[in-house]
């Protein structure tokens, strides 16, 4: 096993601007928040994301401008309302959006994560989602019913970038019993051409030998592993610590408007050094023990 | 059974979904955003479904989130991610493909649904108003309500009655109820199904057998056929007989207000 052990800073030196990636997660929880803040910081833009439920990263990647094209099933901040930003942008026409309904998202991580082209559903027929992407949505007939269908493109990325809960310095990572499982970070993960996991902690391999039925994540599959403690903060990481309700609803007040949004980036973003600087500015220690759930 | 003199229309919402879960089915229930959203989506449904176990249907069962038949006797004080991720349920299966495979395989008998837009047909927009490529008003996407309403056989549709809600056609079909009338739906390649019932804070529709036109019926106490056709945009087919929406009964209420959500998750706006 090859170490791949990084810093944050380094993994996102990884991905240019221009670059598709999978963001993984769901709206709030466990999505790599850090890691988007850090991509910002480096300047990266001009994103084409991919995204199950997209919510705070697609949002903030929006109010920051470097946001091109969105494909997921959802945008918005679940219990905190509309995704403002990324609202502001599609009715601006500066970033474009394709919208699939889950069965067809799912379908289309199963296509990449199986290195096929295309995978059949019949979940669009009829659908305005189908009518207005004929690029990655066409009309296909079975050829052992004659049943109609629809072929929907492979979600084939440059880069997928999850959040994780623990991992070893290989790239291994391990999910806990006590979870919540309603996303698809595990497909997202094996449809990944180059895969950044951030955990919340690097443990001992040993440690991780000890139950490998957990290890939903192989080494094999990952470039990079980073620690980041709280890094899907202002979300939750289900397991670990509850969504910063308080946080999340300041961010909410600065996204309804472009001018204070740029001050909450000003802030929480670019007037930051690292994500140690972030925590230091953004939470306290007491609102961490708040927030922990272990 | 006597019926309640004092109840809120959300208890009469709550009560009008129960009744049309029956004994032994799987229902879904979506996420929502916040305020009334929520409570469309999320917070009369699970009071609906618990609703139903308590009374006629102890069997009735739901999937939520990713979670499947959670314990409803015992739904969290809150809603934030940790008292979710511990909620007993019978199953979290894996990852969310899991609950689409069981939608396209149609193991579900009942969703709840909401939308800012719901046309004559049933069809509903969660997605975009105006142009979809340059919106008006950009809404969320389409989660699985497209899936629901594509596979799951009596979607229920919760939503209020207003002109800008109820429109002859939807901007934009994020989900297709009977797309333009009669047997369209089945032609476009769709198997049976289609909003079985709208539940909305005047009234109750269905459709019509035939022409799959959304049709009255029945009103909510105190609602006229006037407060009715003048909160909509089209016309809905009249049946000749109007009924009136049955309220809920005292022991209803009770069980809404003492047992089901008696710190006021659920029923929040």
């Amino acid at each position: 096993m090859q170490r791949k052990l990084m810093q944050l800073s380094d993994a996102a030196r990884l991905v240019p601007s221009g670059s598709c990636i999978t963001i993984g997660g769901s709206i709030i929880r466990r999505t790599p928040v850090a890691f988007v803040r850090e991509l910002i910081r480096q300047g990266v833009t001009d994103l084409h994301v991919l995204g199950f439920p997209a919510g705070i990263t697609t949002d903030m990647l929006a109010g920051v401008g470097a946001l091109r094209r969105v494909e997921a099933v959802y945008e918005g901040l679940f219990q905190f309302g509309m995704a403002h930003n990324f609202r502001r942008g599609v009715e601006a026409g500066e970033i474009e959006v394709r919208d699939f309904p889950e069965t067809a998202m799912i379908a289309r991580f199963r296509a990449a994560s199986q290195g096929i082209s295309f995978m059949p559903t019949k979940v669009l027929l009829g659908t305005g989602m189908a009518k207005h992407n004929p690029e990655q949505i066409r009309e296909i007939t079975c050829p052992f019913t004659g049943e109609k269908y629809h072929a929907v493109q492979a979600a084939t990325s440059d880069f997928t970038v999850l959040h994780g809960y623990v991992g070893d310095e290989f790239g291994n990572v391990q999910w806990p019993v006590q979870r919540d499982s309603d996303d698809i970070d595990f497909i997202q993960a094996k449809a990944a051409q180059r895969l950044i996991v951030t955990v919340e902690r690097i443990v001992p391999h040993a440690e991780i030998a000890r139950q490998p039925t957990l290890t939903y994540v192989p080494h094999q599959w990952v470039e990079a592993i980073v620690e980041v403690p709280y890094g899907a903060h202002p979300g939750s990481c289900d397991g670990y610590y509850d969504e910063d309700e308080e946080h999340m609803q300041y961010y909410q007040e600065c996204a309804k408007d472009p001018a204070r949004f740029k001050e909450y980036a000003a802030t929480y973003i670019y007037g930051v050094t690292d994500h140690w600087d972030y925590l230091q500015k953004a939470v306290t220690v007491k609102r961490l023990s708040q927030l922990s759930v272990r | 059974m006597a019926y309640a003199e004092d109840y809120s229309p959300n208890e009469l919402l709550v009560a009008t979904a129960a009744r049309e879960l029956r004994d032994g089915e799987l229902g879904f229930v979506g996420v929502g955003t916040a305020g009334r959203a929520f409570t469309l989506a999320v917070g009369i449904p699970i009071a609906a479904a618990r609703l139903a176990q308590m009374t006629h249907a102890p069997n009735f069962t739901i999937y939520w989130g990713n979670l499947l038949s959670p314990d409803l006797q015992r739904i969290p004080p809150k809603l934030t991610q940790h008292h979710i991720t511990t909620w007993p349920a019978a199953a979290q299966l894996s990852n969310t493909g899991d609950k689409c495979d069981m939608l396209a395989r149609r193991q579900f008998d009942v969703c709840f649904d909401s939308a800012p837009q719901i046309d004559r047909f049933g069809n509903l927009n969660i997605t975009a108003i105006g142009e979809y490529r340059r919106p008006k008003a950009r809404l969320i996407g389409c989660l699985a309500q497209t899936d629901h309403l594509a596979f799951v056989s009596r979607p229920i549709v919760l939503t209020d009655l207003r002109k800008r809600t109820f429109v002859e056609r939807v901007d934009f079909i994020t989900s297709v109820g009977y797309l333009d009338g009669k047997d369209s739906r089945i032609k476009a390649g769709l198997a049976p199904g289609g909003p079985w019932k709208v539940i909305t804070d005047k009234a109750v529709f269905g459709f019509h057998a035939e022409t799959k036109e959304m049709q009255l019926e029945s009103l909510h106490p105190g609602v006229t056929l006037e407060d009715v056709l003048e909160s909509m945009s089209f016309r809905p087919a009249l049946p000749q007989h109007i009924g009136q929406t049955e309220p809920p009964t005292q022991e209803q209420v009770r069980l809404i207000r003492q047992e089901i959500d008696p710190n006021r998750i659920l029923l929040v706006a």
